[in-house]
C-alpha cells in the first residue's frame, strides 16, 4: 500500500489546524497515522513584539530528519506536503507559480528596456503605407 | 422633584409662543449662549443660575492654572482659589513674563513634590523629608513676590467630586519618570524589581511603562502620529510624580520620590476568607504553616510580597553583619542573578536560532525543528508534537482558563 505524506485537520470550526502525519493512502483523513511528523497552522500570526516592520508568519513544527527518511523510503507527499517540505529543501519545488511569473516579468521588462516602443510618428508612417 | 427634562411637545409649544421668544431676546447674556444647539430657549430658573454660575465663579475654570489640577473642590463659592494668598492674582496669558518667572522651573518641582504628601501615608517620613527639603531650598531661594506665589495644592484641592469627600486622584508618572523608568530597564538592562525599588514605583506599573514605551517607540518608527497635545494637556491637569534627574548637580544626593508603596503583599483570594485552626500549645506555627492552612499550595507571606530581597536586606542589618559582609552577599545575589537572566536568554537565542524561516510573498513560514521521539513509543507522551488522537477536547471542561493570562511584549 502507498503511504503518504498529507496533512490531516484538526481544530475547530473557522480555526483549520493540521498534523502533518505520514499514513497509508487508503486510511481515514484522521484515522490514527504511522507517525505524526509535525503541524502546520495555516492561520497567520501577528509580526512578534519587538519587531518593528515585522511581517505576519505561519507557525510550522516538522521533525526534518524524520521527514527526509520517509522521503527516502518512498512516501508521496501531497501537494500540500510537497509545498511544505520543499520550503525547508527536503524536496525540489513542484510548482513555482511565483518564481516563473517572476521570471516573465523580469524578461518582459529586459524586453522593453531593449526595443523602445513604437513612437507616434513611426505608427502614422505605417498607416499611410 | 419636579423632572429635569421637559417634554419636547411643551418645548416646542413655549419656543413658538412669541411671549417665550420676547423673553429670550431679552436675555443680556444671550451672547455667551452661542454654543447651544438646543431648541429650547426658554429662561428657567436653572439656566439662569448655571449662566451665572458659568459667567461668575465658573469662569476660573475656563482655563486651567498651568502645574495645577483643575477641579472645583480648589475654589470657593466665589470662584476665588482658596490656597491663594490674599494678595495672589492669577495672571493672565498675554502678560509678558517678569524676572520673577525665572525660579518657576525650581517652583513647579517643589509643588509637585509638597503635592503627594496627602496622598500617600506609608510613606510619610520619606515625604516629610521631602517637604522639608523643599521648605529649605525655598527659604534660600527667597523670592521676591512672595504675595504672588501660588500656596501648593493641598488634599482638600485634589479631590474632583466635591460632593465625595473621600475620593482624591492619585499622581500618575511623569513623562520624564516613565521615559527614565524605560531608559534603565532596556539601556541599563537592570531587573523590573531592582528598578521598581530605585524609583519606588510597582513592579507591576514598571512593566507596564516598560511595555508601553516599547510600543510607543515602534509607534515612532513606523511614522505613526502620536496624540502628543492631548497627552501634555492630560498630564498638565493632573498630579503627577515627577522625575529627580540625579545627574543634574542641583539633585545631588537628592533620593527619588516615591511613587507608591512597592512591597504591599497582594490578597490571595484564599485568604479571603476568615479560620480559626486550633494549634497545640506545643506546637509551633510560623507564616509557613499560616499559609498552608487556607491553601495547601499558597506560600507563605513572606515569598508572595513583591520585594523580598528588601526584607532580607534589613534582616541581615538587624543580625548585625558588617558591611562588607552584607555587600559581598548582595553582590553574590545580584551575580546569581545575573547568570540566571543570561541563561534565559541564551536558551531563547538557541531556540531562535533552531528555527528556519521561510519568507514568502504575505507571511514567513517558521519552520521549527522537532523529534517525533518526544511522543513515545504509544504515541501519547506529554512532549510529542501535534494534535492528539483519541483525546477529547478538554475546552469545555470546568476550570479551563480561555482568557489571555499574559501579553507578550
Amino acid at each position: 500500500m502507498v503511504v503518504r505524506i498529507r496533512l490531516a485537520r484538526f481544530g475547530k470550526k473557522h480555526a483549520p489546524f493540521y498534523n502533518i502525519v505520514v499514513a497509508h493512502a487508503r486510511t481515514a483523513r484522521n484515522s490514527l497515522p504511522l507517525e505524526v511528523l509535525g503541524t502546520y497552522n495555516p492561520l497567520p500570526q501577528p509580526p512578534r513584539p519587538g519587531d518593528t516592520h515585522g511581517r505576519p508568519w505561519k507557525d510550522i513544527q516538522l521533525d526534518i530528519s524524520r521527514a527526509r527518511y520517509w522521503i527516502g523510503v518512498g512516501a508521496q507527499p501531497s501537494d500540500t506536503a510537497w509545498r511544505l517540505l520543499s520550503m525547508v529543501g527536503i524536496l525540489e519545488p513542484k510548482y513555482r507559480v511565483g518564481q516563473v511569473q517572476g521570471q516573465v516579468i523580469k524578461a518582459d521588462s529586459a524586453y522593453k528596456s531593449l526595443v523602445p516602443p513604437p513612437t507616434a510618428a513611426a505608427t502614422e508612417t505605417v498607416a499611410s503605407t | 422633584m419636579p423632572p429635569r427634562l421637559h417634554s419636547p411637545n411643551l418645548a416646542s409649544a413655549l419656543t413658538s409662543c412669541t411671549s417665550a421668544w420676547s423673553q429670550c431676546i431679552a436675555q443680556p447674556t444671550r451672547i455667551s449662549r452661542e454654543f447651544s444647539q438646543t431648541s429650547c430657549q426658554q429662561v428657567t430658573a436653572r439656566r439662569r443660575r448655571f449662566y451665572e454660575w458659568i459667567n461668575g465663579p465658573g469662569a476660573a475654570l475656563r482655563q486651567p492654572l498651568p502645574g495645577s489640577t483643575n477641579y472645583l473642590g480648589a475654589y470657593d463659592r466665589y470662584g476665588n482659589l482658596v490656597r491663594a494668598s490674599p494678595g495672589y492674582q492669577r495672571r493672565s496669558k498675554d502678560q509678558p513674563k517678569t524676572e520673577g518667572e525665572e525660579s518657576k522651573p525650581d517652583d513647579t518641582e517643589a509643588k509637585a513634590e509638597e503635592e503627594e504628601a496627602p496622598s500617600g501615608q506609608d510613606t510619610i517620613d520619606e515625604l516629610e523629608m521631602a517637604v522639608r527639603r523643599d521648605e529649605e531650598s525655598a527659604r534660600k531661594t527667597k523670592s521676591k513676590e512672595d504675595a504672588q506665589r501660588l500656596a501648593p495644592e493641598t488634599a482638600e484641592d485634589l479631590r474632583p467630586f466635591p460632593q465625595n469627600k473621600f475620593f482624591r486622584s492619585q499622581r500618575v508618572l511623569s513623562e520624564d519618570l516613565r521615559e527614565a523608568i524605560y531608559q534603565r530597564v532596556t539601556k541599563d538592562g537592570v531587573t523590573v524589581s531592582l528598578a521598581s525599588v530605585e524609583f519606588g514605583v510597582s513592579n507591576e506599573r514598571v512593566g507596564a511603562v516598560v511595555r508601553l514605551k516599547q510600543v510607543e517607540k515602534e509607534w515612532v518608527a513606523q511614522g505613526k502620529k502620536l496624540a502628543l497635545p492631548y497627552a501634555k494637556a492630560v498630564l498638565d491637569m493632573l498630579p503627577t510624580t515627577p522625575y529627580v534627574d540625579p545627574s543634574l548637580p542641583e539633585n545631588k544626593g537628592k533620593r527619588p520620590i516615591t511613587h507608591e508603596a512597592i512591597n504591599d503583599l497582594i490578597v490571595h483570594p484564599a485568604t479571603r476568607q476568615q479560620l480559626f485552626v486550633p494549634v497545640a500549645e506545643s506546637r509551633q506555627f510560623t507564616r509557613v504553616d499560616a499559609g498552608k492552612a487556607f491553601d495547601n499550595n499558597l506560600l507563605p507571606a513572606d515569598d508572595r510580597i513583591p520585594h523580598p530581597e528588601l526584607v532580607l536586606a534589613e534582616r541581615e542589618m538587624a543580625t548585625g553583619l558588617s558591611f562588607e559582609e552584607r555587600r559581598r552577599l548582595a553582590e553574590e545575589r545580584l551575580a546569581a542573578e545575573q547568570e540566571k537572566k543570561r541563561r534565559e536568554e541564551e536558551a531563547r537565542l538557541a531556540e531562535l536560532r533552531a528555527q528556519k524561516v521561510v519568507p514568502k510573498r504575505r507571511w514567513d513560514f517558521v519552520f521549527k525543528d522537532v523529534s517525533v521521539e518526544h511522543a513515545g513509543k504509544d504515541g501519547r507522551g506529554v512532549k510529542g508534537v501535534g494534535w492528539r488522537y483519541g483525546m477529547p477536547h478538554e475546552d469545555r471542561k470546568k476550570g479551563q482558563v480561555k482568557i489571555p493570562t499574559k501579553v507578550k511584549a
